[in-house]
């Protein structure tokens, strides 16, 4: 009995992720036949180093993103905070002179502090997350712009600065793959990991299912959320040092792009929009079959206008799936 | 202008599962019938199928000899039908009035909604329920109890001639069933056709002229009231007998040691509590709906905060600020509502059992150990006869019995050193049948010595099952009786003592 239910949830959880590493091979297909109809191509290293490439920011993004959804909570304003990281980074290195890494210290350590105030209103206060992460973000965005000023004598404009170290960190190379490919999956493995192995995770995962139940056998809610909005800043401002390493400038329109594509991810990777179910492997590819997908279209040329549509309806396709599977499973229940 | 209801040949299938299988039965008008049966026998199927929730699959529903179909409750309005389901279909940010008058609201010749007229109209039903609710009040500021009424009086209001309650008196006390029962009767005498599910035997016999008793979702028999008796009735259910369900449990008396005391117990909703629990011993905690106790429950257990007084346990000062140290203390809490405080319903029985204790789990290498997870959710299976044919099958598969089942395996398996469980309403919405195995389980908890707060509005399962029974009225103990004085009689004195002066005086005793 016992190892037929066991295997019964592996083959779930395998199927899961394998079902949406199927679909994205079916997508790298689609792309390789479309791109060779077009005189293009798209199955050839640079590309997929490309896709690499274009994961790491809005991969530190999902991670948080991620984790906090399977709690069952969202953090709006994560987007925001790491383009406030982006731009402390630049302030603390162009204009007060600050070696790298304690700029790049400090610039984590402030993105932690919205990230605890988010979590303070959300447990403390009882703010539901959506409106407390709304109002911070626009606060966080402001706060920007001043950073920005204070950088470049009263003026809100972008900040160039030159840093060997920091220039590594966005652009290096180790064994010929960029370093921070490294970052990000040996961040994913650790996450991944700590939600599907670890106590913590699952106490995360029953939060996200039942936060009165959990709580009243004993889990202590309330810390468990406050780190999780922490790590979702904290991710958000790792993703945003890397952005304006990348550039080597801490630019006003830092992660605009990527407001979203955490949440995204992370949804259409598998993780419920309720919290409670859901992994980082999920997430993980939900992400590479997001930016496989914008890329591949690119390189077949599609309108970049009609790439954003085409990835509302991916994930919209990707929702009702859920939804269905959702109705099939309720109605088995109904007797 | 009585009206009769006909199921003729209602059949009704799930994927997988056969819910219902050839219902026949007439409901009168002016007679009340009872419809009984364990959980999963058919009941709130029926219901659903008699309110346009869901369509039978065969068969037909005849209103005074018409065939009549309903697609939506909406239909189901029109023929006149009202059904009151367990579950309160209220909208808790709105009032009262509008509650009551959400399908026909009266409008001014502005077409803008009359709240006065709204407000007289509500007040006259309130009044006529002998109830005391301000019409313009918020649902969700109510009491539990109140709400409920307020979900009977919307039906009420429609003046539909069937009328069908789907165990309306769960959530109420002996004084709202009271209420209740006189206005059903009024309904009864007014030629309306009522329909009354309910598990509870006593009120079947009060309020009722016939039952029909479900089984595995077949009609079983129907049965006159007033020349059948409850152990016919509980044979019938569960087609077997299973005698005097509080004679036959096996039990040993309490011990000297006292596990918990509580001194002067004080908390938002709770004033100047005290009382001890031994070991081995079940103290019944009593009162009406209200009256606090699931409150004293709560503040014992470190989720409300406690205002005043102080905690023993096993003679040591204790003072808990969240609930994993009153468990790490050797204190465990079933709550009142299983599904939305006691479990998570989409995942499995072992991550349910295993919830409290998931930090112990941890292999060398700081990962969970699924295999030692396993092994306690299988012991905890055994030992309380949960039906299931895996630990990895979500709980919300389960009938409510072996959920609760669940929370006690929780509660009490090798990996707790639980010293005193508290349980919330354990049998609320359970059949017969399970119910008798969880009032052994209780037993046979307490033999081992455990100390057990038993808390139950069940005025019958609290006398037979407690050693000693403590009375709460208004957020204060009323009173105190052993065993020996233990009748219902004594115990509903000391529920209501003084509320029939405060009734006159005030309005704390709705509170």
């Amino acid at each position: 009995m016992k190892s037929e239910g066991n295997s019964k949830i592996k083959s779930l959880f395998q199927n899961k992720v394998f079902t949406l590493l199927c679909l994205w091979l079916v997508m790298v297909i689609v792309f390789s036949i479309w791109a060779a109809a077009k005189n293009t191509s798209f199955l050839q290293i640079s590309v997929f180093k490309n896709i690499l490439n274009s994961l790491v920011v809005p991969g530190f993004l999902t991670i948080g993103a991620g984790c906090l959804l399977i709690a069952g909570h969202l953090d709006l304003s994560q987007a925001a905070i790491g383009a406030f990281g982006s731009m402390v980074l630049a302030t603390a290195i162009k204009a007060w002179g600050l070696p790298w890494y304690v700029a790049i210290l400090l610039c984590l350590l402030l993105c932690c502090v919205f990230g605890l105030i988010n979590g303070l209103l959300v447990v403390k206060l009882n703010f539901p997350s959506f409106i407390g992460t709304l109002a911070m973000a626009s606060m966080v965005k402001g706060l920007m712009y001043l950073f920005s000023a204070m950088g470049n004598n009263g003026i809100a404009a972008n900040i160039s600065f030159l840093n060997s170290a920091t220039a590594f960190i966005g652009s290096g190379t180790v064994a010929g793959i960029p370093f921070c490919i490294f970052l990000v999956v040996i961040a994913f493995i650790i996450f991944g990991l700590l939600m599907s192995k670890t106590a913590f995770g699952m106490k995360v995962t029953f939060l996200g299912g039942n936060p009165v139940a959990a709580t009243l056998a004993g889990i202590n809610a309330s810390g468990i959320i406050i780190l999780l909005f922490v790590l979702s800043a904290l991710t958000g401002g790792i993703g945003g040092v890397i952005f304006s390493s990348r550039l080597s400038q801490g630019s006003l329109m830092a992660l605009t792009t990527s407001q979203f594509t955490g949440l995204t991810a992370a949804i259409l990777g598998g993780i419920s929009f309720g919290g409670g179910v859901g992994n980082m492997g999920g997430a993980f590819i939900g992400l590479l079959i997001l930016n496989t997908f914008q890329i591949g279209m690119g390189i077949v040329g599609v309108n970049p206008f009609w790439v954003n549509v085409f990835s509302g309806v991916l994930l919209l396709v990707a929702l009702s799936l859920d939804f269905f599977a959702m109705l099939r499973q309720q109605k088995v229940l109904v007797h | 202008m009585a009206k009769t209801l006909e199921f003729r040949g209602i059949g009704k299938s799930y994927p997988g599962v056969r819910a219902l299988d050839n219902v026949n039965f007439k409901a009168e008008g002016g007679k009340v019938l009872a419809l009984m049966g364990e959980n999963g026998a058919g009941k709130s199927t029926l219901l659903k199928i008699l309110n346009g929730d869901q369509p039978a699959t065969e068969g037909e529903i005849l209103v005074d000899g018409q065939v009549t179909a309903f697609h939506s409750p909406h239909d189901a309005q029109v023929a006149g039908i009202s059904v009151i389901y367990q579950e309160r279909q209220l909208m808790p940010s709105m009032s009262v009035m509008e509650n009551l008058f959400a399908d026909s609201l009266h409008t001014n010749k502005f077409g803008l909604v009359d709240r006065n007229l709204l407000y007289k109209d509500a007040l006259e039903i309130i009044n006529e329920f002998g109830l005391n609710i301000d019409p313009a009040a918020i649902v969700g500021h109510l009491s539990i109890a109140n709400q409920q009424m307020v979900e009977v009086m919307k039906a009420y209001r429609r003046n539909s001639d069937i009328i069908a309650y789907d165990e309306p008196t769960a959530p109420l006390s002996e004084k709202e069933i009271d209420l209740l029962f006189k206005v059903i009767e009024k309904q009864k005498a007014a030629g309306k056709a009522i329909i009354y599910v309910s598990h509870r035997m006593s009120e079947i016999f009060e309020i009722s002229d016939e039952i029909v008793v479900l089984k595995d979702g077949k009609h079983v028999g129907t049965l006159t009231t007033a020349a059948t008796n409850s152990a016919e009735l509980i044979k019938m259910m569960v087609g077997r007998d299973i005698g005097d369900t509080y004679s036959s449990l096996r039990r040993n008396t309490p011990q000297e040691e006292v596990v918990l005391e509580v001194k002067n117990l004080s908390s938002p909703k709770v004033h100047n509590v005290s009382f001890k629990i031994h070991k081995g011993e079940i103290l019944g905690l009593s009162g009406l709906v209200g009256a606090g106790r699931t409150e004293v429950a709560r503040a014992i257990f470190g989720v409300d905060p406690v205002t005043g007084g102080e905690i023993y346990l096993n003679g040591k000062k204790v003072e808990f600020r969240h609930p994993r140290e009153a468990i790490d203390a050797g204190i465990a809490l079933c709550p009142e509502d299983r599904k939305e405080e006691g479990l998570i319903m989409y995942r499995s029985i072992a991550d349910n059992i295993t919830m409290p204790v998931v930090s112990s789990l941890r292999k060398r290498s700081k990962f969970i150990d699924r295999g030692k997870a396993a092994e306690v959710a299988e012991k905890a299976v055994k030992t309380f006869d949960i039906k299931t044919p895996s630990i990895f099958k979500m709980v919300a598969e389960l009938s409510g019995g072996n959920q609760q089942k669940v929370i006690l395996g929780r509660w009490t398996n090798e990996m707790m050193q639980t010293r005193l469980l508290i349980l919330d309403e354990p049998t609320k919405g359970i059949d017969v049948g399970t119910k008798a195995e969880i009032y052994q389980k209780i037993c046979d908890l307490a033999s081992e010595g455990l100390a057990v707060l038993f808390i139950s509005s069940e005025l019958t399962e609290v006398i037979n099952l407690s050693d000693r029974i403590v009375v709460m009225r208004g957020g204060s103990v009323s009173g105190e009786l052993p065993r020996s004085e233990a009748t219902e009689e004594n115990v509903l004195t000391l529920a209501m003592a003084e509320e029939k002066h405060a009734a006159s005086s005030g309005k704390e005793a709705e509170e």
